[in-house]
């Protein structure tokens, strides 16, 4: 368990702290190489600092595009297969700053610059693109190339670009155009800016932070990104860089102006969508598929629709009506189509056959909150025909509270737990019991399990019923020690528990900096839980606190991240 | 099991996928040996390849009894009966963890594949501490064809492969055959028996610009961390490779007698559904094979599904993974016959692979006798995630550098000795492979020719 956690002094903090070590307890006692392993490598973090941060993180596929079409307009088309990504420590967020990319992954983007370049100069957006008119193959002219490369450099690299990169692009370009035209020269330049690390990567530099001698900060070109890669998954547009060059940054209200302008910006729509498409595990919706036999309903944009679904709660509870974080468990408001009120046999009206309608579940209604909507209930990629309780418990444990649940030891025996035909044990519960009762087991699926079974009665869709083979589902259990029947009290349990706004507070900081939180956050941590707290949990001002925050621009002392050197 | 085979075949055909193979070669462009291009006086070059299946065997009905070149075939392998004397069976060689994790549905492929038990991972993949083997070949071997190596993986996840650099980077697979048709036979291929050559200068253009990009490595090398650097460095190497890539298709190409530039492949379905995997896999490993016949490359690394097999049946509630470990073994049977089923298939679908490598004419043999093929899975009974005698089987006779045809039984070895035995058949200079207690040290001589 990281030590973030256990340094807060929330009474969840200990309790949270006392479940996963007792767990882990349990694993050293009777559990195979993996456990104990694992329990090792996390009470002694070796070189947390360089292991930790990075400063090097890959843009996944939608920043890639977004970049591009904040760059050079709408419309131009992004092609060829992106490397896979990775989540790590919980996030995607923190897996981009460990992956880099492969040799066919090059390739590609080798033939995406190409593709895009000659977009950027086609006909029908060159007078827009370019600052002059198309050149005769024999003349450079040069004052307009550099002019190019410039302004689009500064938007690709978010920082403007050094001599040397400018003279390199300048160069290319050159002898492009002296073996075809100036425009091939200007499309050679681009394409060699976009397959460009400075900008497949985002780069993150540090300077010596005046403010703490001793310590650093990052750059005020590394703070503009860190800071619009936040609030809008996008990068800096050419306002906040020109803010980040004035100094703007590192001032308190001019800094505070520029998230005003941010968070203002229907981009940050998209930023929190984002986010929270990281933190709920969405990246796993890709290749979600249910079995067509038992769940006909199931559809990829059933799929779709659910996740739509609870992204637009969010963003309608979080962002438009700037609501309190914890009751996205208990909300009876959503938005339904068609597809969804099938799923949900509920109706919908006129406005909602032909896209998405507000709706609000009835009072009796078994939906209310995020765990309630399909989104949740489908997302579990490795069981295509059935319901399983302890994914959902881990997936509750580990996006929604931030406790990591240890991997099963490998020598395991499932077969009970799948037998569907043995008359003792019809439902997941009885077929469960048995995890409990094997000391091996017990540990882990004491964090899992209770949770996962209360939600039994919604299948592995979404869809609810009552019975599982013939047999009364009881979703009855205990969460921190209090005892409950469905999911709808749980969610209750949940929207009150300490343990969930601490892990928005501690997901979204790791999300911002791109790396796992650390004993030196500690401190910023716990304050912000308070403020959050005091706010009425609202997001915009946890957001905005922390953004404007030193730590958030804090660099790790130990030269992880090098200064930006003297020869640029 | 004959059902399917047809069926696929069928597919095949009816997809319009097929190529046919085995053209006559001309034998007017061979030596007296049979073994050289007359025009060229260059040998048929070696390829080198991996074939992955996940979810391992029922050990009692794949593992052979009796070993040497007179070695038994129990059900599971009976697919490979046509090919069997191109086919070695290796058996008792162990991802030996030495208090290393067990990692899930990771630790045995990674242990064979780059000689070192990996530290993280489980079945949803994870890191290498070391390269694996494909790209130590690769960098030995893979200079001069247009691609240095290709993946490619048949359930439609591109993060499905097991080729990696050390870290957390998969080299990803192309999973849609229109793509990887595009990719190795489109526009940029050339016919390497095509008499006429220029060179493009657009190509010439687009290797200045990668060159270009490779002069901002000093400077980001100094203003980044050490991990970062690792990765920095990473990225030149992977656009060096590229860079390398355009410079091979500036030179003429050499000939390749057995290359017959295959029809484009339709449209189709992608996904885990048992039929539509294998349907892919027939798509994918004809272009594969066309590209080694062409010399588009020398490298492959072909994952029928990822480690933790999400292949399924339609109507079924489990895939394979799942039913390795919850369905009960058939008291009668002596095994789970669900998952069974899904292992059989796997050894004819490599099969199928055999099939086409062997078919294609090269010399006084097939591609297949020029080639070695390292099969292998990342478990032996996936129901316990045991990684003791994982199933391995190396295809081909590297020319005539490998004996091969032969039962060997690895008497609890890592199963790194392996790779290293590849290695060295290869012609690398290596001596030693892997790390920690995969590190192997003799190789197999028994199939050292």
């Amino acid at each position: 368990m990281r030590k973030v956690a256990s340094r807060l002094s929330r009474p969840g903090a200990a309790q949270r702290a006392f479940v996963i070590g007792g767990c882990a307890a349990v694993l050293l006692l009777v559990c195979g190489g993996g456990a104990i392993f694992s329990a090792t490598a996390r009470a002694t973090p070796k070189d947390e600092a360089t292991a930790g941060s990075s400063g090097f993180r890959r843009l996944n596929e939608a920043q890639y595009v977004r970049s591009i079409e904040q760059i050079f307009g709408p419309g131009i088309q992004v092609p060829g297969r992106f490397d896979p990504p990775l989540r790590e420590d919980g996030l995607m967020a923190i897996g981009d700053g460990r992956v880099t990319v492969s040799p066919s992954g090059v390739e590609q983007y080798e033939l995406r610059a190409r593709e895009i370049s000659a977009r950027v100069l086609a006909d029908d957006r060159r007078a827009t693109t370019a600052p002059c008119a198309a050149g005769k193959a024999a003349a450079f002219d040069e004052a307009c190339a550099t002019a190019f490369f410039a302004r689009y450099g500064r938007l690709l690299y978010r920082r403007p670009l050094s001599p040397s990169e400018l003279g390199s692009t300048l160069g290319i370009a050159r002898a492009a155009a002296q073996s075809s035209s100036f425009d091939k020269g200007l499309e050679a330049g681009l394409a060699r800016l976009l397959i460009s690390p400075n900008f497949i990567f985002r780069v993150e530099e540090s300077e010596p932070d005046p403010a703490h001698p001793g310590g650093r900060r990052l750059t005020a070109y590394s703070l503009a990104s860190r800071i619009s890669f936040l609030l809008w998954d996008a990068p800096p547009d050419a306002a906040l860089l020109d803010a980040a060059a004035a100094g703007d940054l590192y001032d308190s209200a001019r800094l505070g102006r520029q998230v005003d302008r941010l968070m203002a910006d229907p981009r940050f729509e998209q930023g929190v969508r984002s986010f929270f498409s990281d933190m709920l595990g969405y990246e796993q919706f890709q290749s979600l598929s249910k079995d067509q036999e038992i769940y006909p309903k199931f559809s990829s944009q059933l799929a779709k629709d659910a996740q739509e679904q609870t992204l637009r709660t969010i963003v309608s509870l979080l962002v438009v009506d700037k609501g309190d974080y914890r009751d996205l468990f208990t909300t009876k408001k959503t938005f339904m189509n068609r597809n969804l009120g099938a799923l949900y046999k509920v109706p919908v009206d006129a406005a909602g056959m032909e896209g998405w309608a507000p709706f609000v579940f009835g009072p009796n209604d078994p939906r209310g909150g995020l765990l309630t909507l399909a989104a949740f209930l489908m997302l579990d990629p490795t069981h295509e025909g059935r319901s399983s309780p302890t994914i959902r418990g881990k997936s509750v444990r580990e996006f929604l509270l931030c406790q990591p649940v240890p991997k099963p030891p490998p020598n395991v025996n499932f077969s009970l737990v799948q037998d569907v035909h043995n008359p003792e044990h019809r439902t997941a519960r009885q077929r469960l019991t048995i995890h409990r009762e094997n000391p091996a087991c017990a540990g882990c699926h004491a964090l899992t399990d209770p949770i996962g079974l209360s939600m039994e009665k919604y299948d592995a869709v979404g869809g609810y019923r009552t019975l599982e083979n013939g047999a009364p589902i009881d979703a009855t259990g205990t969460f921190d020690g209090k005892s409950y029947d469905g999911l709808i009290e749980l969610s209750r349990l949940l929207h009150d528990s300490p343990d969930v706004p601490a892990c928005l507070v501690q997901r979204s900081f790791e999300y911002g900096a791109g790396r796992p939180a650390d004993d030196a956050d500690g401190a910023w941590i716990e304050q912000a839980n308070q403020a959050f707290a005091k706010d009425g949990y609202r997001l915009r001002a946890l957001l905005r606190g922390m953004v404007t925050s030193p730590a958030f621009a804090r660099a790790p002392a130990a030269k992880a991240v090098g200064e930006r050197v003297a020869a640029r | 099991m004959a059902d399917w085979t047809k069926r696929s075949l069928l597919r095949g055909f009816l997809g319009g996928a097929a190529v046919s193979v085995g053209l006559p070669l001309l034998d007017l462009f061979l030596d007296g040996n049979g073994q050289a291009m007359a025009a060229t006086g260059a040998p048929i070059p070696t390829r080198f390849g991996t074939w992955f299946w996940g979810c391992g065997v029922n050990a009692s009905r794949w593992f052979p009894s009796k070993t040497g070149h007179d070695y038994d075939l129990k059900e599971e392998l009976k697919p490979i009966a046509p090919f069997k004397d191109k086919v070695s069976v290796f058996s008792n060689f162990n991802c030996v963890l030495d208090g290393k994790p067990n990692l899930v549905h990771w630790s045995g492929v990674m242990a064979t594949l780059s000689g070192c038990a990996p530290l993280k991972g489980g079945v949803g993949g994870g890191s290498s501490e070391l390269p694996t083997i494909d790209c130590l070949v690769a960098d030995h071997m893979g200079h001069g064809a247009r691609f240095r190596s290709l993946e490619v993986a048949c359930t439609g996840d591109p993060a499905v492969s097991y080729s990696m650099r050390a870290g957390s980077t998969v080299n990803p697979s192309e999973v849609d055959p229109v793509n990887l048709y595009r990719r190795i036979f489109g526009s940029e291929f050339q016919d390497p028996n095509k008499a006429e050559f220029k060179p493009d200068p657009e190509i010439m253009l687009r290797r200045s610009v990668l060159s270009s990009v490779k002069e901002e490595r000093d400077d980001l090398m100094r203003s980044l961390g050490a991990a970062d650097r690792q990765r920095v460095d990473q990225y030149f190497t992977s656009v060096r490779q590229v860079e390398q890539q355009l410079g091979a298709m500036l030179e003429k190409p050499a000939p390749a007698e057995a290359c017959l530039i295959p029809k484009a492949p339709p449209k189709m379905t992608l996904g885990a559904e048992w039929e539509t995997a294998v349907a892919t896999h027939e798509a994918l490993a004809q272009l594969v094979v066309m590209a080694l016949a062409c010399n588009q490359t020398r490298v492959f690394n072909l994952a029928l599904s990822m480690a933790g097999s999400n292949l399924r049946k339609e109507g079924e509630a489990n895939s394979f993974h799942a039913l390795t470990h919850e369905e009960p073994v058939d008291e009668k049977l002596g095994y789970q016959p669900k998952a069974t089923f899904f292992m059989e298939l796997s050894m004819s679908t490599f099969a199928t692979m055999l099939k086409l490598m062997d078919g294609v004419k090269e010399g006084d043999g097939t591609l297949l006798d020029h080639s070695l093929v390292l099969a292998t899975s990342e478990s032996n009974f996936a129901k316990i995630h045991s990684v003791d005698s994982l199933p391995i089987m190396v295809a081909g006779r590297a020319g005539g550098k490998w004996k091969s045809g032969q039962h060997i039984s690895g008497g609890g070895d890592p199963s790194s000795r392996v790779g290293l035995t590849i290695q060295q058949v290869l012609g690398m200079p290596t001596t030693t492979w892997g790390e920690g207690a995969m590190r192997a040290t003799k190789p197999i001589t028994e199939v050292m020719a």
